[in-house]
């Protein structure tokens, strides 16, 4: 009963507000528009938004100077979950079987393991950095913890079920997935898709003032 | 004719008397007789590929075999050391690991209720010190989460068959039990790096010098009303680092071993790996859970360096009193508002920098 309504409504439920929740909030910073620039602008802003985009991938000089630990370890995190989520067999089989309807290449068994341990590692750095750090606890609020936390348990219950023999542990992590799905659209995790419009803007403002950002 | 109906009814419940009792009487003949040796294929079978059953000049009859199969001792179907691995594991590593555990729980438990909490002397001050970056806790916290991760996990392994399965039963310990072996399988190289970056990061500070070999023979303070100078970490400080450092290592590599048999490793060794890996990880836990008592429930004042940062002025002075009295001297002593309020920019840049 539990693992149909996990494989079944649940999951198209969960899905159906991710999807929906994320496009809601898209629209929503789009139609927000920007402040008409009276003045003449110097440079072309498409250009500037591009740059600030893609450049702001490599971290300024005081960054890596000041912030090496949150630097390797953002990277380590970020780098191993894109790998575990679009890349692990059983995730391309499930995406496959689910959603596309066709499968890509996946790592072998040696590579994901690698990957969840280079994940795991970055993610538990982050979160230590969070709590131990006097400006970055002061800074965060409960939905920063929140959404750390169900990442963290659905990579543990994925890697926990990792040899595929018991049911249970593939219905957990599945669960957890799901209760991150619906969480997603309404948390910070949200970063995941407006980093792009953030970066954007401001690369785009800076532009037209003639500033490389 | 006339027939008698009685005499024919009593013939024939004679007869189904008889036929009922025969089988166990046919029982009770057969096994009067002594029973027919019939060799037993099996028994050659084993003598054949075990050939430490036999006489050691016959034994020398049975080399080890050859296999289409390409790989380390392929050829070997018995092992002989996997019977005194499992023994051992069953009958002496499982009693005696787990009466040590329990043992050192006890042991901490007696200590809190003769000794007490170690309390702050004069009480606590209104001045702080800073004792360690936020990059040293991370570290430490990081060891810790791994540590106790694979400390859990490792005694469900462990002890989960004799102690958790009778009570949760098999469904449910069975899923634990898979849960536990990926999860300890997946955390055990992170326990590496975070040995390396313990040993980086705290290997100056731990270098045993003058006046350490004292607070030992004067039972650190903890015994007695009498406080033993020290340095920044005292001697049963930089102990548990070594331990950690030698102790760990053994089990981070007995644990490589273990994960990755590709290194042609053969059974023998494997079978030692886990031997090695479980005694160095019981001691381990065992250490561990004094320090945890210690710098938890045991002592006032023990946690706070730990996570926010500063330690008390009287704890310092009370524990550290050599590195209390070098920070004073050289003005590194904060009022406690200020080590709440404020931080360093630079998280790696501890005001005790050089103060050891």
């Amino acid at each position: 009963m539990i693992a149909q309504l996990i494989d079944g409504p649940l999951w198209y439920f969960s899905l159906t507000v991710f999807v929906l929740g994320v496009l809601w909030r898209i629209v929503m910073i789009l139609r927000a528009g920007v402040k008409k620039d009276l003045a003449v602008p110097r440079d072309g802003g498409g250009a500037g938004a591009l740059r600030a985009i893609f450049s702001r991938f490599v971290p300024e000089r005081t960054v890596r100077r000041h912030g090496k630990v949150q630097l390797i370890a953002g990277y380590m995190f970020h780098l191993g979950l894109f790998a575990l989520l679009f890349l692990a067999r059983p995730h391309v089989d499930f995406f496959a079987e689910h959603i596309t309807g066709f499968g890509w290449w996946s790592l072998p068994y040696w590579a994901f393991i690698v990957a969840a341990e280079v994940a795991f590692a970055g993610l538990i750095m982050l979160w230590l950095y969070r709590l131990l750090n006097p400006v970055t606890r002061l800074l965060s609020s409960a939905d920063d913890y929140m959404g750390t936390v169900l990442v963290f348990l659905v990579m543990l219950s994925g890697c926990l079920a990792l040899a595929q023999s018991v049911e249970a542990l593939r219905l957990i992590h599945l669960f957890l997935a799901e209760l991150l799905l619906i969480y997603f659209p309404f948390s910070n995790l949200m970063h995941a898709f407006t980093f792009a419009f953030s970066r954007g803007y401001t690369g785009a403002t800076m532009g037209r003032k003639g500033i490389r950002a | 004719m006339l027939i008698n109906h009685r005499r024919v009814l009593q013939l024939l419940a004679a007869l189904l008397l008889l036929l009922i009792a025969f089988p166990a009487f046919a029982e009770d003949v057969a096994s009067s007789h002594k029973p027919v040796t019939v060799p037993n294929p099996a028994t050659d079978l084993w003598r054949a590929v075990n050939p430490q059953q036999l006489p050691p000049a016959q034994a020398a009859m049975f080399p080890r075999g050859g296999s289409q199969v390409q790989g380390v001792q392929s050829g070997v179907l018995i092992n002989q050391q996997g019977q005194s691995w499992r023994h051992f594991r069953m009958k002496q590593l499982l009693p005696t690991g787990g009466y040590l555990l329990a043992g050192a729980m006890l042991a901490v438990l007696l200590f809190y209720f003769i000794r007490g909490k170690v309390l702050i002397r004069d009480g606590e001050s209104d001045k702080k010190i800073e004792r360690y970056s936020v990059y040293e806790r991370m570290i430490h916290w990081f060891m810790a989460f791994i540590f106790l991760f694979l400390g859990f996990s490792g005694l469900i392994l462990l002890f989960g068959r004799s102690l958790l399965l009778p009570w949760m039963g098999p469904e449910l310990f069975s899923i634990l039990a898979s849960a536990a072996k990926e999860g300890h399988n997946l955390f055990g190289p992170l326990f590496l790096l975070a040995l390396v970056l313990m040993f980086l990061k705290f290997v100056i500070r731990n270098i045993y010098q003058k006046g350490d070999l004292t607070w030992l023979l004067k039972g650190g303070g903890i015994i007695g009303e009498h406080d033993v100078p020290s340095n920044f970490f005292n001697m049963g400080e930089k102990t548990l680092f070594w331990l950690l450092i030698i102790v760990g290592g053994l089990i981070a590599i007995s644990g490589v071993v273990l994960l990755f048999p590709v290194f042609e490793q053969g059974r023998g060794i494997m079978e030692l790996s886990h031997v090695v890996h479980a005694i160095a990880a019981v001691i381990m836990l065992t250490v561990i859970i004094g320090h945890i008592y210690i710098g938890t429930i045991g002592m006032q004042g023990a946690t706070e360096g730990m996570t926010s940062g500063y330690c008390d002025l009287n704890w310092a002075k009370d524990h550290h009193s050599w590195w209390a009295q070098r920070c004073i001297d050289e003005g590194k002593v904060l009022p406690k508002q200020q080590s709440v309020d404020g931080h360093t920019d630079n998280p790696d840049s501890a005001s005790r920098e050089g103060v050891q």
